[in-house]
């Protein structure tokens, strides 16, 4: 009789890359059926299984073509793209450094996007967070200004390239491109960059008209409508009228906004904006990126008082956070809460690497085991 | 002659135990020390939620002699709302372990249960302000990095965005004495670092900087306290959050905590702060072969006061221990 193993099942759409898996325990044995490249037959991975014993990051898999030309393969954790368990529990946790290397850069697209490019694959999927260090293209230019914030990784163009949300145009920037110290740029994934939301976001654009401000930030923000938000912008970007304090009202009475709409993860609207003046990421010279701070907007509490709405599936459903590893919101293990309301969005699990994820939106099923016993 | 030696006559058991265990290496939980301690009600749903009112506006007008009343304003309340959370960890032992070992392993099993729930309970927290807190990077330091190392001006300049925040102090100051090489505590906040910025703090000293060491009397010193820096008193633990290789320049990131009174608020569930569960292996399978030992506790946790709380980050001037 097994009576401590514990078993899950489930199923979940392909992120076309690292896939992350939410399960109630670390399980030492996995197996997924792509359905999709079932049906497809055309020599994509079809079924993949791991036990605990090959290591993290390996996969035994079956490829499937058309007619009998059926594979099995093995990758081994050395190589890694298999299967990883995960305990998304502790913040500040990255992956590894990924320099851009000798071809690689940073292209300033156009006003609303960078594009990164890796000399090796980069392995990053839509919805992945990024952090940049040693954005220089000389010692006295570059990008440094945006070395330190958190990104969203909005779309991968190809595995040495993606792309994420700035002010492209921006005159303080200068690309990196190949030659010279690109070499030394790099980024790392963060790990599990949401594990209690909602929590503190970094604009790169704020606009507003008519009493709307809309505001675009690097990485998602995690808020929901009624959320009741702050502004903190140094001077040096503008837009001191959000600021939370100073109020020159009531003296010491901090100004708050409450979020009107959610257009998207990176992007939200307020109401009752002041006039502000304008609001750039421009503003700081490559030069002031030493000590540079950065304008944040914060929750800071929720008008709400119900729960989130019914989707056909629970009555009673668990906030859902963007945690770092799909462009879409996903559940977590919570009860029933508040919208708007701070909540513990830590996790375990395993990542379906990307070797055997298949393509984007493979249907996935899944089942994993954690066994009484290995030896 | 043959000499009978311990190479053809040993001892028949050649350990001994040591009278008592070795210390856990375990470090100072300082997170749950600042925190306002709230307990919500048990049957009272998933999430506990704060209210606090608005300031109204100071009615500096003055009214004239027309016999009119100012217009009446509108009070506004804030709401801050924190969802429970669940979590627990256990052991299952074998009842021959528990027959056969000399040690008492249920005691100190539990014993170590007990400390990791509480050092859970300071990780959330402290994971909690990580990501709910906003950030102020050191501007003041001379390593040329983002953020830099801490110079003086950054405590100065966390310390006074408190007080104009309106903040409350922790602690009230402590009077000078005359005694060599000390000097007078300025009332403070505290700020939570790690232990491994405590070179770059050492550094500092002489400059308004004072270890707990050189307090006119240190009976107000927490243990974990390392000293005081003008409006500042810095606790340290090894287990304050740190950023590996997350600078501008690729260094470590130290997220060093700055907070006054009431900025966050620890929320545990009435009747379920702490169960230390043993069950006994009756309840096992059919032989009743394990035991199990296990904790579970309920937590939430907020910012009550977003104006009193700032994570200050930094690197460290040398990179070398």
């Amino acid at each position: 009789m097994a009576e401590y193993s514990r078993l899950a099942s489930g199923s979940i759409l392909s992120a076309g890359g690292q896939t992350a898996v939410i399960c109630p325990f670390t399980p030492n044995f996995i197996e997924i059926t792509n359905t999709t490249e079932i049906t497809a037959a055309s020599g994509g991975v079809t079924r993949a299984y791991w036990m605990t014993d090959m290591g993290q990051g390996a996969a035994a898999y079956v490829t499937t073509g058309a007619g009998p030309a059926n594979g099995s393969n093995f990758v081994s954790a050395a190589t890694g793209g298999g299967f990883t368990t995960i305990q998304a529990a502790l913040s500040l946790q990255y992956g590894a450094k990924i320099l851009l290397g000798a071809s690689g850069g940073i292209a300033k697209t156009n006003g609303t996007t960078l594009t990164v490019t890796t000399t090796t694959a980069h392995g990053l999927v839509p919805g992945n967070w990024v952090i940049f260090q040693n954005l220089y293209e000389t010692s006295t230019i570059g990008m440094q200004t945006l070395s330190g914030i958190p990104f969203e990784v909005l779309t991968v163009g190809s595995p040495t390239t993606f792309t994420i949300g700035w002010v492209g145009t921006s005159a303080n920037l200068t690309a990196i491109t190949a030659g010279g110290l690109n070499v030394n740029a790099s980024f790392k994934q963060i790990l599990y960059p949401a594990l209690y939301v909602p929590g503190v976001a970094f604009p790169w654009t704020i606009t507003v008209s008519g009493g709307i401000g809309t505001v675009n930030t690097t990485a998602p923000h995690n808020f929901q409508i009624g959320q009741e938000i702050a502004f903190r912008i140094p001077s040096v970007y503008g837009a001191q009228e959000l600021n939370e304090l100073p109020n020159n009202i009531i003296p010491a009475s901090p100004q708050y906004f409450y979020v009107a709409t959610v257009p998207s993860q990176t992007s939200f609207t307020f109401n009752n904006a002041p006039g502000i003046t304008a609001f750039s990421v421009a503003n700081p010279a490559f030069t002031t990126f030493s000590g540079l701070r950065f304008a944040q907007v914060v929750a800071t509490g929720d008008v709400n008082s119900g729960g989130y709405p019914y989707t056909g599936k629970s009555l009673y459903p668990s906030p859902t956070v963007f945690n770092g590893y799909s462009l879409n919101a996903v559940s977590t293990i919570n009860g029933p809460g508040i919208q708007g309301a701070y909540i513990n969005a830590t996790w375990q699990g395993f990542i379906i690497g990307a070797t055997i994820a298949g393509a984007l939106n493979d249907q996935i099923y899944w089942r994993a085991y954690l066994h009484d016993l290995n030896t | 002659m043959s000499i009978t030696n311990t190479g053809n006559l040993g001892p028949l058991i050649l350990q001994s135990l040591a009278p008592a265990m070795l210390y856990v290496p375990t470090p100072t939980m300082n997170y749950i020390t600042i925190a306002d301690k709230v307990s919500m009600p048990a049957n009272g749903g998933t999430t506990c939620r704060f209210m606090r009112p608005r300031a109204l506006q100071p009615p500096t007008i003055q009214l004239g002699n027309s016999g009119i009343d100012p217009p009446a304003q509108v009070p506004q309340r804030d709401i801050l709302d924190a969802q429970m959370a669940f979590f627990g960890t256990g052991c299952i032992i074998n009842e021959q372990v528990i027959l056969q070992d000399q040690e008492g392993v249920l005691a100190w099993i539990s014993e170590r249960l007990a400390v990791a729930m509480r050092q859970a309970e300071d990780l959330i927290l402290r994971d909690y302000i990580v990501s709910a807190a906003s950030e102020i990077n050191c501007g003041g330091g001379t390593n040329g990095d983002n953020p830099t190392n801490f110079g003086l001006s950054d405590f100065s300049l966390v310390s006074t965005t408190l007080d104009s925040n309106n903040a409350y102090k922790f602690m009230s100051g402590i009077e000078g004495q005359l005694a060599i090489g000390s000097g007078p505590i300025r009332s403070s906040y505290f700020m939570l670092s790690s232990t491994e910025l405590q070179t770059d703090f050492d550094s500092l000293t002489g400059q308004g900087v004072f270890n707990n060491w050189n307090y006119p009397n240190n009976t107000s010193a927490l243990p974990s306290e390392w000293g005081s820096i003008y409006n500042l008193r810095i606790l340290t633990s090894s287990e304050a959050p740190v950023a590996r290789g997350a600078s501008a320049n690729g260094q470590d990131v130290y997220y060093n905590t700055v907070c006054g009174k009431q900025a966050v608020t620890h929320i545990n569930q009435d009747g379920y702060s702490m169960n230390l569960i043993y069950r006994d292996p009756y309840y096992s399978g059919m032989l009743a072969q394990n035991a199990t030992l296990a904790v579970k506790f309920a937590q939430s946790q907020l910012l009550t006061q977003d104006t009193a709380i700032r994570n200050v980050l930094s690197t460290r001037l040398s990179t070398q221990f």
